[in-house]
């Protein structure tokens, strides 16, 4: 098993009336409400979180993407690996991912991982995501051009990365005449590649066809099931068996040294990540065009609460947190590990409106004692033959 | 999401709409006709696609109606090769032809009514007489059009009727998966053309003094979505247009004022059609 540690960098302080007054923290919620000292601080908070990760052991350190949002401080992500690259010298950064849905250019977005793959000697991972429905909005990219925009920037920045010569490139939605990229990636032959799933069938085959990394994303186990069989299902028609690394579950983890304590402790942070941060309406989540009739029809038969409706009981029993002491998160994680199958497994510690001494011991708690006993689960067979 | 009822076609002093289909080389449109007399192409707003409303029905006591539905929209296919609202003019001058239609009378609502200002720029002499009614298409930064993609069902009913009351029936309270699926479908189609630039082509204002057919602009004193403001600067513009306010009437106005809206409609077309005659038809 290989371990992530996870950031969104959530802004914690929100306003009193929150509930009452706004319809989500993303988009709208006015900006006067990021307070510049505090968030200062934070910044320095959730890196140095970040840095203590790789200390204690986990194999990545990851930061994603968001926009004009409370729920996620990173509209940059590769800004914050920057940060990390060369205050870190084992742990993989992870960037999961470049909202290249969103890009005006997504070249840039080649240029940045390769010097990001230069930074870290070779140890960046580069994610792409969509962008969530919202970010449409707040960058006013058209959300039915969402896929198409999605593909054709990604065949761009793999050709970009890999091609010896340089290149003109044409797409619907973009145009380069000069393709010639430098630097070139340190890794070959470009830097590994993870792509979140959310039950488009399209997705998993689009990722299984490339061998890459599929992630889920916040889900019931029983839903993340069904995405992760249906990757192992597509690769299986193209004729392989997936590596269990290229598997991973994503998922919020809180520890402490009690079941009882930790559930004490996390109940209103893990209420305030998916109450709070995750509050957002179908339009902002689904802006017009960005699901496939086929997706939207899935996702409104599955029948899956909006996140703020669910209650903390639902969210531990239905496998969308993991929640206890050293001895119950191994177990339950063990449980997910034999329900869904993944050999990879990326933890959101910083859970909410935690305190920074609540993460850095519930991290301290999973290192020494949940990471050795999982080790062991889902590694390749090729990877136990070298090992 | 909006969720525009299956309402039954309008049933009919003129026996009701004949429903066909137009081929085209990626797809077919819906198309619903209706009536006797001059020809009117009308070009539908966001909602309404699909349907033979009463609104229509009224043009049709004195006019031929033709109401298909915008690529994407109601029955519609996609026609992906429609991108945007210069493919749409043309998409619209070969519905024109394939109708066989001489000089119709184009009456165009909201989105439908940008549609409409476009054809009579692009191909004044295609057209016949134009209303627009609340007529996107012009950016003024002053009197933005109120963002319909980010507003819940209940949001967009407050803002699109002048008394919500009136939408009773037109937005079920707990629409099934495909009612909500068909107008994921029909926002999808409005976002392809409309969500950047927002609802609107900003060079159209400067085209706008092409047109030279006999214009009428109505507006709704009480449009939430679309700022009177557009209808004053519509009418400035466009030579020979003249200006209705259809009093305590919201946005949505073929739903909310159908009767009122058809006679302000018919009235035009029938003095421009006369007009019309006596020039150079």
């Amino acid at each position: 098993m290989k371990f992530v540690f996870f950031h969104l960098m959530p802004y914690p302080y929100l306003p009193d009336d929150f509930d009452e007054k706004y319809p989500s923290p993303s988009l709208t919620f006015p900006n006067k409400h990021f307070d510049r000292e505090l968030g200062n601080r934070l910044y320095h908070r959730y890196l140095d979180e970040l840095e203590y990760a790789e200390r204690l052991g986990f194999d990545g350190i990851a930061v994603n993407e968001h926009h004009q949002s409370a729920y996620g401080l990173m509209p940059s992500p590769n800004i914050m690996a920057a940060a990390l690259a060369r205050r870190t010298e084992q742990a993989q950064i992870m960037v999961l991912g470049n909202a290249i849905g969103i890009r005006g250019n997504p070249l840039r977005v080649a240029e940045e991982i390769a010097m990001l793959d230069h930074l870290t000697d070779g140890r960046v991972i580069s994610g792409f995501v969509r962008g969530i429905g919202w970010e449409y909005f707040a960058h006013s990219v058209n959300p039915t051009r969402s896929r198409d925009r999605f593909n054709e920037a990604h065949d761009l920045i793999i050709k970009a990365w890999t091609s010896d010569e340089m290149f003109q490139w044409i797409s619907p939605n973009y145009e380069y005449r000069y393709v010639n990229l430098w630097p070139r990636p340190v890794q070959r032959p470009h830097p590994p590649i993870y792509i979140p799933g959310a039950g488009s069938t399209e997705t998993m085959r689009f990722v299984a066809e490339r061998k890459y990394t599929y992630m889920s994303v916040y889900a019931p186990s029983r839903v993340v099931r069904r995405w992760f069989d249906g990757y192992r299902q597509a690769a299986e028609e193209l004729g392989y068996q997936p590596d269990p690394e290229k598997i991973a579950l994503s998922i919020p983890i809180f520890l402490a040294e009690t079941d009882e304590q930790a559930h004490r402790e996390a109940r209103q942070h893990v209420d305030w990540l998916f109450h709070k941060g995750l509050k957002q309406g179908a339009e902002l989540m689904w802006p017009p065009g960005y699901m496939t009739p086929s997706s939207m029809r899935g996702l409104l038969m599955a029948g899956m609460k909006p996140f703020p409706e669910l209650s903390y009981e639902e969210l531990l029993a239905e496998g969308y947190v993991v929640v206890g002491s050293p001895d119950s998160v191994t177990a339950r994680l063990q449980e997910l590990h034999d329900e869904l199958g993944f050999g990879q497994l990326i933890g959101l510690f910083a859970i909410g409106d935690m305190t920074h001494e609540q993460t850095t011991r519930s991290m301290e708690l999973f290192a020494s004692q949940v990471m050795p006993a999982l080790r062991p689960l889902a590694v390749s067979d090729s990877a136990a033959a070298l090992s | 999401m909006t969720n525009v009822a299956n309402d039954r076609h309008a049933t009919t002093a003129t026996g009701g709409p004949i429903q066909e289909y137009l081929d085209f080389p990626d797809g077919q449109v819906n198309l619903l006709r209706g009536g006797s007399g001059e020809p009117v192409l009308f070009l539908h707003a966001a909602g309404g696609a699909g349907h033979w409303h009463e609104f229509h029905e009224l043009l049709a006591r004195q006019f031929e109606v033709f109401a298909p539905d915008h690529p994407g929209f109601g029955g519609s296919d996609e026609l992906p090769e429609v991108e945007d609202m210069s493919d749409l003019v043309y998409h619209y001058l070969d519905v024109i032809e394939r109708l066989g239609l001489d000089r119709p009378h184009v009456v165009g609502a909201s989105f439908g009514g940008w549609i409409a200002a476009e054809l009579a720029v692009a191909a004044p002499h295609a057209i016949g007489s134009l209303v627009l009614l609340s007529a996107a298409g012009l950016r003024l930064p002053d009197h933005p059009v109120a963002d319909l993609f980010l507003m819940t069902p209940e949001q967009l009913v407050g803002t699109l009727f002048h008394d919500p009351a009136n939408a009773a029936g037109l937005f079920p309270a707990d629409p099934d998966v495909d009612a909500i699926l068909a107008a994921y479908r029909d926002q999808t189609a409005l976002a392809r053309f409309c969500w950047s630039p927002f609802m609107c082509n900003p060079k159209l204002e400067r085209r706008l003094r092409r047109i030279t057919a006999p214009t009428q602009v109505v507006w709704p004193s009480d449009d939430r979505l679309i700022p009177i403001a557009h209808g004053h600067r519509y009418a400035e513009l466009i030579s020979k247009a003249e200006f209705t306010v259809i009093e305590d009437c919201g946005h949505a106005m073929y739903f909310e004022r159908p009767a009122e809206f058809a006679s302000v409609t018919a009235d035009f077309l029938a003095r421009s059609s006369a007009y019309q005659s006596g020039v150079s038809r």
